[in-house]
């Protein structure tokens, strides 16, 4: 697939040891156009829509960030919000995002799912859900049972 | 003859035209010599153009802030530009507000030195040094914070006010390919000139944290660049209050026990080190041995999410509901006070919606969280 | 080797309108769509373009007189062509990013596309087809770049007056587009019959 050199070079701050120790990418060796298209398709298939993924992924943030740290329990989740020093860029270079990492289970059915402020200006802004293997991949299945079960 | 005429010809004109590229590359990307005039020709730097203004600035011994190492992702790096430099880059315009834009700040590490330029930079940025040290130590302080212990060599002096931070040069190593820097607050006091002390609490895949968890040794050489912050004791007789947990305890014990070896000890001081649980508390000892000799220090540690085990018999609960508690009906209301803040930007928030409810609006807090 | 009699001059003035290679060969297709939707970048792409093709016309030419024919290289002219405008871009991308950092940006991937800019390498094969002359190379080459200018400017001129118009979904975008180019080609063909060159 053609990319263009907005993408190669997102695809180069994707890689270990740019933006973060390991990376955006894990051990997928497609490249970005290809895993967006991809995972485009499933939410598709699963009935999921990328703006209301985000909503709730944002909400869920906020009323973790009550916590300080500690979990807490809203609705049926259990959410624990870490944060750490300093801003991550965006690999498309577009934004920059505190380092905020929140720990969302499901206590219906103990699924659970991390994301980064970062991982949800990617997946609302570029569709980018990150490579398989990567540690903060939102693997879509995951994304439906954790948010919507 | 064709066989060999073909490949012949073909590599003859494919190389002719490559020399052209080359030839074309070096003159059109090469932008010759220019001058930085800076503070209206108080200091002017002739140097090679092409690279960006924040590493070139580097290079000549003036080290403008950066948490990021010149990789535009932390925004710290800013300088006002005097002179036409075209228009922001995209990859400037998210750390920049209207007025900013206004007046022209920009992000040196974004700004190809292209030809002749004027900057504005404050005074305090020509006192900051690159420092080569040795590792004299590196103890588990907790878990997973570790004291750096720096021994300067060169130069081997420093001089920086107690709650500033210094930006520690990350060599490459693994798979990342490019040397970075990253800001930790210094822990040890100004007194202690040949030494610099980091706490670092190793964050999950983060490259500088990492890097000393697990690469660092003793004996090894580092680099460290600084002293950068504006987080340091107001000099005023208001009582302090200070909050932090975990690596951010590391500024507020350099203020306290600055104040302590310099005989500032009429001011009373409140100290909230907060924690989840017992395995995230250090330095007990030293703060306590410190309170039974100041009488006007008060050592408050608290743990939010104790386990059984702790046996923990001091505060219990959030930080900040500790500290609520406190400046309702523990800390006395006479005088004025001013809030001391290090940690992560949601505590600091709490924490300054807390002070608002007391009347305390004279908050510092660690800015480049 | 005898080559046509026709003044270069006529040449310039047939390749700019009655024959132009978009709009009356329809080559160079690609870069014309997507970059025509902005009249600046229209015509920074424009002048690239015009460069392009009068300097590779002209070095192809010389190659084909000079190394091609005396070897007896024909099967070698494609790849030999492709080269000189793969390197004449690579040159000309350089001195764009030089000169002007924002239409480097701004272009985007079309600059290199030139490379496989059909209408590039047409121009540089009918002249070789044509059997022109250096000067007529020259003036084709050049008018032949300013003919693709002149089309992708007008183009862009029309879809900024389009933009708010009332299209059918279907056709938004790219099918408009190719109907309105269609329709520029009609009117272009007015010009026919005042010189013809093919």
């Amino acid at each position: 697939m053609k990319m263009t050199p907005k993408f190669i070079r997102a695809q180069e701050n994707m890689k270990p040891g740019k933006i973060t120790a390991d990376g955006f990418l894990g051990g997928d060796d497609r490249n970005i156009v290809d895993i967006i298209a991809a995972d485009e398709e499933e939410f598709d298939y699963l009935g999921l829509d990328f703006v209301q993924v985000e909503k709730l992924l944002r909400k869920l943030m906020r009323e973790g960030l009550k916590g300080l740290g500690e979990s807490i329990r809203y609705d049926k989740w259990e959410i624990r919000i870490d944060e750490a020093r300093g801003f991550l860029p965006c690999p498309f270079q577009d934004g920059i995002f505190r380092k905020r990492v929140a720990t969302v289970k499901n206590l219906n059915n103990g699924a659970e799912i991390i994301y980064s402020e970062l991982s949800i200006h990617l997946l609302a802004a570029h569709h980018f859900l990150q490579g398989k293997g990567a540690k903060f991949r939102l693997e879509p299945t995951m994304i439906k049972s954790v948010l919507y079960e | 003859m064709e066989i060999i005429l073909t490949p012949v010809v073909v590599s003859v004109i494919s190389s002719l035209l490559a020399l052209i590229i080359v030839v074309v590359d070096g003159v059109v990307n090469n932008y010759g010599e220019v001058e930085i005039d800076i503070n209206n020709s108080k200091r002017k730097l002739k140097v090679k153009g092409g690279a960006p203004l924040l590493q070139t600035l580097s290079s000549q011994g003036i080290f403008v802030p950066s948490a990021c190492g010149g990789r535009g992702s932390c925004g710290a790096c800013k300088v006002k530009v005097l002179s036409d430099v075209g228009p922001h880059l995209p990859t400037e315009l998210p750390y920049m507000s209207k007025d900013e834009i206004k007046e022209n700040i920009r992000l040196s590490c974004q700004i190809k030195l292209k030809k002749d330029i004027k900057i504005y930079l404050p005074e305090e940025l020509f006192n900051i040094r690159k420092f080569k040290g040795i590792v004299e130590s590196l103890k588990d302080v907790t878990y997973d914070i570790k004291e750096l212990r720096i021994r300067l060599v060169e130069p081997n002096e420093v001089n920086f006010k107690a709650g500033q931070y210094m930006q520690l040069v990350v060599p490459p190593y693994e798979n990342i390919k490019e040397p970075t820097q990253r800001a930790y607050s210094i822990s040890s006091s100004p007194s202690d000139k040949n030494h610099i002390e980091l706490l670092i609490r190793l964050v999950p895949g983060g490259i500088a944290t990492t890097y000393v968890h697990k690469y660092i040794k003793e004996g090894d050489v580092v680099e460290i660049v600084g002293p950068f912050g504006d987080f340091y004791m107001r000099d005023t007789n208001a009582d302090m209050i200070m909050v932090a947990g975990g690596s951010g305890m590391a500024p507020i014990k350099s203020i306290i026990f600055d104040m302590w070896e310099r005989g500032i000890t009429n001011r009373n001081i409140w100290y909230f080190f907060g924690a989840r649980s017992k395995r995230d508390l250090y330095y007990l000892e030293l703060f306590r041995e410190l309170e039974k000799k100041w009488s006007n220090f008060h050592f408050i540690p608290a743990l939010s999410d104790q386990l059984p085990e702790d046996e923990w018999t001091g505060e219990t609960g959030l930080i900040t509901n500790v500290l609520d508690k406190y400046l309702q009906s523990v800390i006395p209301n006479e005088n004025a006070k001013e809030g001391y803040l290090c940690g992560s930007p949601g505590m600091i928030n709490a924490c300054i919606n807390v002070f608002d409810k007391h009347g305390v609006k004279d908050v510092y807090y660690d800015k480049f969280a | 080797m005898m080559y046509p009699n026709i003044n270069p001059l006529v040449l310039f003035f047939a390749s700019i309108f009655t024959s132009n290679i978009l709009l009356t060969n329809f080559l160079g297709m690609c870069s014309f769509i997507s970059i025509s939707k902005d009249i600046k970048s229209s015509n920074g792409l424009g002048v690239a373009v015009t460069l392009v093709t009068t300097i590779t016309t002209a070095l192809n030419w010389l190659l084909e007189k000079y190394i091609i024919m005396p070897l007896d290289l024909g099967y070698l002219r494609y790849i030999i062509y492709i080269i000189v405008i793969a390197a004449v871009v690579q040159v000309l991308e350089m001195v764009i990013d030089r000169v002007s950092p924002n239409l480097y940006m701004v272009l985007g991937i079309f600059l290199p596309l030139i490379t496989v800019n059909c209408a590039i390498l047409g121009v540089a094969l009918f002249m070789q087809l044509r059997n022109y002359s250096f000067i007529q190379s020259v003036f084709f080459g050049l008018g032949s770049g300013i003919g693709w200018w002149l089309a992708i400017v007008l183009l862009a001129a029309i879809r900024k007056k389009t933009d708010n118009a009332p299209v059918p979904a279907p056709l938004k975008g790219v099918g408009i587009t190719l109907i309105t180019i269609g329709i520029m080609a009609m009117a272009f063909i007015g010009f026919a019959g005042m010189i013809n060159v093919q």
